[in-house]
């Protein structure tokens, strides 16, 4: 698993859980927040992303995270542990 | 998940892959039938063998003995639900109607009784109808989707009651989450709405925080976009403002409120919610409305308690100055610990330990086996890095009760937070 594949699917469930971003490039660096998804849209994604990269980390340990990209970055150590 | 069961916790198994859909997912009965995790949750369920009173009774999850306790868990502000007059109240009630109302309130539910609790809870709460439900949680979930549409808005605090955001996903309305309290926030989540019929909710006093609704800055926002405002008065009525009425009251903007909610189970001492607004609201809900036009009408016996709980606590100010007096020597007390009370202003005191979900723990036990039930709250009911307790002071409390409470406190937490 790279982090290129984990920003791919967080980036594919955040445009198919949220409103009006079809078309949208999702930045990395930016925090779910800025496309406009509130806290029950955030766990939609969270869980859909790690059913799809069949991992499990546990939300305790998200609570930190801001980005994207720091987002990923979990998941890949998460993978590889 | 066997070398960090312990980070794990109910919020990891909300989804469920098992393909026999009559089980819970295969991991969820690994966690939580791990010996580590049923310490934990030994905390949960633990029986009263008497009335939540202050002074009662426990049978222990922890080493299975009845335990007498100083119970600082229930939310009986202002021990009603054992007053004399009330049970006296609802014993005649029960002798009179029986059990049930056998039926939904539209239909043949309807009591006089019921009739003339919500016609007093309306001219208590300065509003001109009232609806009442058999459950606070109905009563939020049943006003929200009951007023609300797909295609409007809902601009919630951070941290509202789960019964708010259930009402916000049944309705269909579009949720934005403004950050807990901040009004650049609020303003920032108005803009994205602009034009839109739109709802603001807030909490009159945060449940797990004890903190109050920016009642005077939130009115003037909200009025600066044209919309509406619900209040959850379920942790401050009775208790704040002159009169009692709530944090609205206690803030002079009852009149900007639009709509106000309530529960029956705290500081009233029984068991339901209500919905206070305008006549034509109050019709509008009782077509639209499920847990109302769904549901059986509330037991003629609480509802009897209730006219009773709601008279005691209005004829004179005598049971929330109690409550107050021993509120403010709590906290005094607390923070003379040096202990961690987050912002709170009310009777609900947190007392925040951190990101330690095993000292938490450790505490509780300790507090329980010296007498203190003082429940824990995890994650992720409060943030990870804020698990903590959650005190409710009562009106019940005696000098003794409190002189105890803060020993044991002061033996198990701070000792242990030096140690």
């Amino acid at each position: 698993m790279t982090k290129e594949k984990i920003i791919e699917v967080i980036s594919q469930n955040i445009i198919e859980n949220l409103d009006d971003l079809e078309n949208e490039t999702i930045d990395p660096m930016k925090s779910m927040k800025d496309y406009g998804a509130n806290s029950l849209d955030m766990i939609e994604v969270v869980s859909c992303s790690m059913r799809e990269l069949n991992i499990k980390v546990p939300r305790a340990e998200l609570a930190d995270i801001e980005t994207i990209d720091q987002l990923a970055d979990k998941f890949l150590a998460f993978a590889e542990a | 998940m066997a070398d960090n069961i312990l980070n794990y916790s109910l919020a990891d198994f909300h989804y469920n892959d098992n393909a026999d859909v009559l089980s819970p997912p295969d991991d969820f009965n690994e966690w939580i039938n791990n010996p580590k995790v049923k310490e934990v949750f030994s905390f949960f369920e633990q029986e009263l063998l008497d009335a939540p009173r202050v002074s009662t009774e426990i049978l222990s999850n922890l080493d299975g003995k009845k335990r007498h306790i100083i119970n600082l868990t229930s939310y009986n502000y202002l021990g009603l639900s054992t007053h004399p007059e009330v049970i006296q109240a609802a014993v005649e009630a029960v002798q009179k109607y029986g059990l049930s109302s056998s039926g939904a309130p539209l239909l043949s539910g309807t009591l006089d009784i019921h009739t003339e609790l919500a016609s007093k809870i309306a001219a208590f709460k300065q509003k001109e109808d009232c609806l009442l439900y058999s459950s606070g949680f109905g009563g939020n979930v049943g006003a929200i989707q009951g007023i609300m549409r797909k295609g409007d808005f809902l601009v919630m605090d951070e941290k509202c009651h789960r019964s708010l955001v259930d009402g916000g996903t049944l309705s269909g309305a579009k949720m934005l989450f403004f950050a807990h309290n901040d009004m650049d926030s609020l303003q920032m989540m108005l803009e994205k709405c602009k034009g839109k019929r739109v709802l603001v909710v807030v909490e009159g006093v945060y449940s797990m925080d004890g903190d109050l609704a920016k009642m005077p800055e939130i009115v003037e926002i909200c009025e600066q976009y044209k919309a509406g405002i619900y209040i959850d008065e379920a942790h401050s009525t009775l208790m704040f403002g002159e009169n009692g009425r709530g944090v609205a009251e206690h803030f002079g903007v009852e009149d900007k409120v639009g709509i106000t909610f309530g529960t029956m189970s705290k500081s009233f001492g029984g068991v339901g919610g209500f919905v206070c607004a305008n006549k034509s609201l109050i019709k509008y809900l009782k077509g639209y409305s499920s847990p109302w036009n769904f549901s059986c009408a509330p037991s003629p016996a609480v509802s009897g308690g209730l006219i009773k709980a709601l008279e005691v606590a209005t004829r004179d100010s005598s049971l929330r100055d109690k409550m107050w007096e021993n509120t403010r020597f709590m906290k005094k007390s607390l923070l003379a610990m040096n202990l961690d009370l987050g912002d709170t202003e009310s009777q609900v005191i947190p007392i925040i330990i951190g990101a330690s979900g095993e000292k938490l723990l450790k505490y509780a036990a300790g507090m329980q086996t010296r007498g203190l039930f003082l429940q824990p709250v995890d994650f992720p009911a409060v943030p990870a890095h804020a698990r903590r307790f959650r005190m409710s002071v009562s009106s019940q409390l005696t000098q003794a009760e409190m002189d105890e409470t803060l020993n044991i406190i002061e033996d198990v937490i701070v000792k242990g937070e030096k140690s």
